[in-house]
Parts: C-alpha cells; sequence; structure tokens
C-alpha cells in the first residue's frame, strides 16, 4: 500500500510538471484516494462507533469547508470520477441534464433524505407494536432501519465488504453499495434485492454517461448543504468559490466543465458564489482563462486562482 | 473560384485595362504608405526591438507573405478567407487550408466602393468591395473560399456582394451571446462548417489535427498574453508597433507569428531590465476602442497620437484588428471531437466582445472588459473611435462614456472617415485630448 501511494504521488508530482490545466484534478484525485485508504481503515475495525465519530467530524468540517467533503473526500466520488476517466479514455461524450431537471433533483435531494430520514418514525408511528416499546430516539440511532446510515453511505462502496452493516449480498458474493442496505431494509426482503440491483446499475450507468450524476441528489450532499443555510451564517462556508466580475468575459467555460452542470459561477454577478449545488471541486477555477478571476478562498485568504494555463493540455 | 460568366449580382463589370492601370496605381501608393509607416515608427522608437524587422517584413502585404501563400497554394493547400473574427480558424488549420483575414484598410479603394453601395456605409466594407473590384488585396484574391459571418450588417451584406466572384460561406451568428439556444444554433453552425470545409479542402478535420491547431492558437495566445503583459509596465513597445504585431497574426503562419512573438518578449523583457523606455513614463497612457483599425492605411490616429504634441502612448486597445483577434483561449474540458466544437463555439460566441452582441443584461462584458483594462493598464485616458457608419460601436458609445466617467477615466469620441484629408483637424483633438490628460497627471 505504501508503495503504492508513492506511485502516486510520484505520478501526480509527474503530471504537477507538466500540466497546468489539470493540476488541481489530480491533486484532487491524489486526495481522494487517500482519503478512501483511510476510510477503508476506519470502517475494516467495527461500524457504529467509527461512523458517529465521521458523521460528527463531517458535519463541524461542513461550517469551515461547505461541501468540500463531496469534492474531495467522499469515495463514491471517486468511484464517479474513475468513472468520468473511464469515459473520456473511450472518448465518449457525457450527455448534459437539462438545466430544469438538474434543478428539480437539486431541490429532490430534501425529498429523499426526508424519506430515508422519517419512513423510520411513521412506521413506528403507524404501528408501534412492530419494535416493542423502544423509544423514537432509539428507533432512530440504534433501530432496525438506522437512518442516519445515508447520511454516510456514500462512505462505503465496495470498501466494507466483510461488515455486514451495510451488505449487499449478490450470488454468494458480499458487496458493499450506497443505499442499497436502506434499500433493502425500507421495501423489504421479496424486492429488496432487486430494487438494490437495480439501484447499483442505474447510478453506475448514469454515472458513466452523466458527470457525477448522483452528487446533483445525494442526500448526504443535502445534509452538508443544509448546514450552510442557516440564515445569519453568512460567513459559512468558509472555503468558498470567489468571482471578480470585471475580468469575467462571460466566455462561459466556467459552466461547462462544471461536473455539476452548476450555473451559478458563471451567472452570479461577482462575489462569493452563492450555491449549495457546488461541490468545490475548483473545476471552474482551475479552466478559468482569466488570470485571478476565478478565486478559491478560504475565508479571505486565497488558497487557488485562476491562471493563465495556456500551455498546451496533454491530457486525454 | 466561381465561373466568370456568371452574372454579377452587385459588381461593375470593368474593363481590364482600367482595372489593372487603377490596381497598379494604388498599389504602388499603398507600398509606399507602409514603407512610410515603417519609417515612422522606426524614427518614433530609436532603440527598436530587432525582432520588430520580421514584423515589418510581413507587415509588407504585397510581399514576403503574398508569395509565400502562393507557394503554398501551389502545393494544393487552399487558403480560406474570412472578414470577422467569429470564423473558427482552427477549424481551417486543422483541415491543412490557411486561414487569412481579407477585411481591408485602403483609404483609396472605399472611393471606388462608392460605386456599388452609399456613402453612409461603413469605410471599411465600402473599401473591401472597392480592393474586390480592383482586385487589389492580396489575400482576398488569393483565397479560394470566404467565411463571412453575419455580425454588422455591413458585413451580412459584404458576403453577398464579394459573393459575385468569390464561393462566400456564410455563418448566422446569434445576437444574443448568453442564451441555451443562441449557443446550440451557434454550435451547429460551427459543426456544418466542418463539414463545408470538408468537403471543400477534400481533408477530414480528425480529432489529433483539431487538437493540434487549438494548441496552435493556445500558444499563439500565450505569446500574446506575454506581450499584453509587458505592455502594464513603463512603455517599452510603442503602441503601433504592438498593433501590427497583433494584426499580423491574420495573415501570418500561425507557428512563426508564435516563435518571433516570443523572441520580442524576450527582448522587450531586456529592455525593461534596462530601464529604457520609449518614451518618458509619464507620457499619458491611452487606450484606443472602437471601429477595428486595418493595417496599412488606417494607421493615422496611432500615428497622430503617439508623434503627436505632447505625445501619447497607446497601452491597450479593445478592437478586432488587435487584442480581441487573440485574447481568448478555447478552454477544451475533455478533448473529444463534440467538447473541442462545443468549447470553440463557446469562445468564439460568448467570450467575444464585439458590440454587434447584447445579453440579459446589455452587452456588459465589454464595459466590463473596458473597466478592467484600464485599472490593470493603467489607463488614463481612452479614446473611442468610430468611422462613420459604424452604427454598433457609435450607438454603445455613450454607455461607455458613463461607465468610464464613474471610475473618472476621461473618454474622447473620435468619429472619421476612409480618408487623409481631416487628419490636420484630427490632429488638432487628438492633440488637445493629450494636453488635457497630460495637465490632469500634473494635479
Amino acid at each position: 500500500m505504501l508503495a503504492g501511494l508513492g506511485a502516486a504521488g510520484v505520478l501526480a508530482v509527474l503530471i504537477w510538471k507538466r500540466n497546468l490545466a489539470s493540476r488541481v484534478t489530480f491533486l484532487r484525485f491524489v486526495i481522494q484516494l487517500v482519503a478512501f485508504a483511510a476510510i477503508f481503515y476506519i470502517f475494516s475495525y467495527s461500524a457504529f462507533i467509527p461512523m458517529l465519530y465521521e458523521l460528527i467530524v463531517l458535519f463541524a468540517l461542513t461550517i469551515f469547508l461547505g461541501r468540500f467533503f463531496c469534492g474531495w473526500l467522499c469515495p463514491l466520488g471517486l468511484i464517479l470520477d474513475v468513472e468520468i476517466l473511464a469515459r473520456r479514455a473511450l472518448k465518449v461524450r457525457y450527455r448534459i441534464l437539462p438545466d430544469k431537471l438538474n434543478i428539480i433533483l437539486h431541490k429532490g435531494r430534501y425529498l429523499i433524505a426526508l424519506v430515508f430520514l422519517l419512513t423510520p418514525v411513521i412506521l413506528w408511528l403507524l404501528d408501534p407494536q412492530e419494535i416493542m416499546v423502544s423509544p423514537l430516539m432509539a428507533q432512530l440511532l440504534a433501530g432496525h432501519y438506522r437512518p442516519y446510515g445515508i447520511l454516510l453511505d456514500p462512505m462505503i462502496p465496495f470498501i466494507v465488504p466483510w461488515s455486514n452493516t451495510a451488505t449487499l449480498n449478490v450470488a454468494g458474493v458480499n458487496l458493499s453499495y450506497p443505499y442499497t442496505q436502506n434499500i433493502i431494509t425500507f421495501t423489504g426482503a421479496e424486492f429488496g434485492l432487486i430494487f438494490a440491483v437495480a439501484f447499483v446499475g442505474a447510478t453506475l450507468v448514469g454515472g458513466f454517461l452523466v458527470r457525477r450524476v448522483w452528487c446533483r441528489f445525494c442526500p448526504t450532499g443535502c445534509s452538508i448543504a443544509s448546514v450552510n443555510q442557516f440564515k445569519g451564517l453568512g460567513g459559512v462556508p468558509l472555503l468558498h468559490i470567489d468571482k471578480d466580475e470585471e475580468k469575467c468575459t462571460k466566455c462561459g467555460v466556467c459552466k461547462r466543465v462544471c461536473p455539476l452542470q452548476v450555473n451559478e459561477v458563471y451567472d452570479q454577478k461577482g462575489g462569493k458564489i452563492k450555491t449549495s449545488q457546488c461541490m468545490l471541486c475548483a473545476r471552474c477555477v482551475e479552466m478559468c482563462p482569466y488570470e485571478g478571476t476565478l478565486k478559491l478562498k478560504l475565508g479571505s485568504k486565497t488558497v487557488f486562482k485562476s491562471r493563465n494555463w495556456l500551455d498546451p493540455s496533454n491530457s486525454e | 473560384m466561381k465561373n466568370e460568366t456568371v452574372e454579377r449580382k452587385y459588381l461593375p463589370e470593368m474593363p481590364r485595362k482600367e482595372m489593372d492601370e487603377l490596381r497598379n496605381t494604388v498599389k504602388t501608393a499603398s507600398q509606399k504608405i507602409i514603407a512610410d509607416n515603417i519609417e515612422h515608427m522606426k524614427k518614433a522608437d530609436p532603440h527598436r526591438p530587432e525582432a520588430m524587422k520580421y514584423f515589418d517584413e510581413m507587415a509588407d502585404l504585397f510581399g514576403k507573405r503574398q508569395k509565400e501563400i502562393a507557394a503554398e497554394k501551389e502545393k494544393g493547400k487552399k487558403v480560406i478567407g474570412y472578414l470577422c473574427l467569429f470564423a473558427p480558424t482552427e477549424l481551417i488549420m486543422a483541415a491543412d487550408a490557411i486561414p487569412v483575414r481579407v477585411n481591408s484598410g485602403w483609404y483609396d479603394t472605399s472611393k471606388l466602393g462608392d460605386r456599388v453601395v452609399p456613402v453612409e456605409v461603413c469605410p471599411v466594407i465600402r473599401s473591401t468591395i472597392g480592393a474586390k473590384m480592383i482586385e487589389l488585396s492580396p489575400f482576398l484574391e488569393q483565397s479560394d473560399a470566404l467565411i463571412s459571418v453575419l455580425t454588422c450588417d455591413g458585413m451580412t451584406k459584404l458576403g453577398e456582394i464579394l459573393g459575385d466572384t468569390k464561393i462566400v460561406w456564410g455563418m448566422n451568428i446569434p445576437r444574443i451571446k448568453d442564451s441555451t439556444q443562441s449557443l446550440r444554433f451557434w454550435n451547429d453552425e460551427i459543426k456544418h462548417m466542418k463539414t463545408q470545409i470538408e468537403t471543400f479542402t477534400g481533408n477530414k478535420i480528425t480529432r489529433k489535427n483539431l487538437k493540434e491547431a487549438i494548441e496552435t492558437s493556445h500558444r499563439a495566445t500565450k505569446a500574446f498574453r506575454r506581450l499584453q503583459e509587458l505592455r502594464k509596465g513603463n512603455p517599452v513597445i510603442m503602441g503601433r508597433d504592438a498593433m501590427l504585431v497583433n494584426q499580423a497574426y491574420t495573415w501570418d503562419d500561425k507557428k512563426r507569428w508564435t516563435e518571433k512573438t516570443e523572441v520580442l518578449c524576450d527582448e522587450l523583457e531586456k529592455r525593461a531590465q534596462r530601464k529604457d523606455w520609449v518614451c518618458s513614463p509619464d507620457t499619458p497612457r491611452v487606450m484606443v476602442t472602437g471601429t477595428p483599425m486595418f493595417w496599412p492605411d488606417n494607421w493615422k490616429l496611432p500615428t497622430l497620437v503617439e508623434e503627436g504634441n505632447p505625445q501619447g502612448i497607446i497601452v491597450a486597445d479593445e478592437q478586432c484588428s488587435g487584442e480581441r483577434i487573440l485574447n481568448d483561449p478555447i478552454g477544451v474540458d475533455e478533448w473529444s471531437m463534440d467538447d473541442m466544437l462545443n468549447a470553440m463555439s463557446e469562445r468564439y460566441l460568448m467570450a467575444s466582445t464585439c458590440p454587434c452582441f447584447t445579453s440579459k443584461d446589455g452587452n456588459e462584458d465589454r464595459i466590463n472588459w473596458l473597466l478592467n483594462k484600464v485599472k490593470e493598464w493603467k489607463i488614463q485616458g481612452v479614446i473611442y473611435y468610430v468611422v462613420r457608419g459604424c452604427m454598433l460601436y457609435a450607438m454603445e458609445y455613450t454607455r461607455v462614456k458613463k461607465a468610464l466617467d464613474k471610475i473618472n477615466v476621461p473618454v474622447y469620441y473620435l468619429d472619421t472617415e476612409y480618408t487623409r484629408e481631416d487628419v490636420g483637424q484630427m490632429k488638432t483633438r487628438v492633440e488637445a485630448f493629450l494636453e488635457m490628460l497630460n495637465a490632469r497627471i500634473d494635479i
């Protein structure tokens, strides 16, 4: 594993030197891989306690970093990014979702999250005998449905095949894939597996054709974003993208390269980009051809800004 | 070349002899003007960079480059001319053809153009028509086909008029630049142009070729930006020299141009280290915006500014004959054919600050871009140059003035014609403006 990390490091340095236009993307890949390994390490011990810790750390980070997790750490995001790479290698063009659908999906994620979170409560209210006399809190936390699990699920794709917290058993092989266990428990044993397999297929194929398709309505992303939407917390997230309207010629590059098809970077007139759709992957900042127009800022400090990337790029 | 027997719809039939006579007269005069302009540029800057010699050579429209293109044509290469910057030159390059811009800057031919179109029409159009009538412009004559982008009214009809003797492909550009449907439409136009160029040249535009072409123009943009960056500090190059360099790109070989510009930049960097300025650093820094100024004849304004008394220095311009040629690169995300074409259509449509566009907030990009330029290049005064008949630029003046008034930068509206008669009067006007700028600096 160390050798692998070293090789990845060397590769990253080489690409860093060669190519200005995809530096950040490669840095992001390296961080994603490291995060993948770290999360693998945590989950390979036990399930429940690290999950809670993760949840706490995640929400604490959110205040400072916004949806940084989605763009830079999420293992499911890594899978979707690898799919993007595969598609690029096969020279297949991505499909673009219509803006309207994209926004409906974006708003709909709250609904999805609510359904997941509230179903156990509603079921318990309808039929309190089912799970004896467990109080509501215990039902939420340790009950049969584990609704909090959906907030952590993007972290477990193909990582913990042996753990029984999120296992999808297909033809004797245990796979772990986000949300599948939830789907199985929620739909019941008879249809559960079919739904789960269909879900896996749909996300994988969808992720191949449409960039980062799941992230557009991911319930975890929604929970992260909701922290940033309290009124009076205008300062959060500290990590954000900032635009200089005067330097912008509205060439539209930012809009096109965005894997989530966020329009706000293009539409908004300067200042801090206010949208919970953006996952701060900084692809737009990296590709913006006007020096200093887009900036990734932490508080008032610039982490990284758009530059003159005009060295011909050899990335494929 | 179209069949000569086809009836001409616009252009008059001229006897061959008269045509030749006229051409020779204008050509001789023009060669003299080119030499004269270059002489002036040399005199203005005693330590003119060595690398400018190459561009002087290129500046002779009837000289080296014409012969080169002729030689390439003999080898079977096609030449595709274009009238507006929105023509996708990368596609032309990818199809192994030579792109040249064919707009004309000859004063004398604009009088000839009067025979075809009324005097009220923009002189750039009239001059190009006149040049076609007497077959003066070497690049226009050499081009096998023309891409005419329907930007302003003049350009729309100019394509039609030139269609009398040339194959002309129109490209319909949407006038609203920030809506998805315009972009889709323009993208289709670009795709159509690709097939048209492919069938015409017989070369297929492959992914690899197009990528190479885009990278060539990236390198050129990089060199161009380096030159612009050097103009931000104390003046190390005369504005006219830089304008000529930029404009030479439209007819020069793109790779060679990039190399030579890099050499020029190296030299200028050394010059900046020596603190060998072309004029006193207190000289008012002027930006020119408005109607394009085409080499060779329409060079009177930069000459007047930089040789006036008091002197000014042009450190930036916002014209489609100048910095707009190369300012915007093509931002390709995935290097697949579709993505490259998409990126190209976005670059040509959305990044442009041509006043023929409008958008949700009017043509605000242009205003923002001007404000940014004023700030970054420390501009002290803006000359808004308009030739009579150039409606779009003239109409946008009020808005530009309001925006620049807010940041307290004086703008001067200078309207003129394709003629040498008003040089004296223009001199007075320009010098008065420069005098005023000087006074402001003293305070």
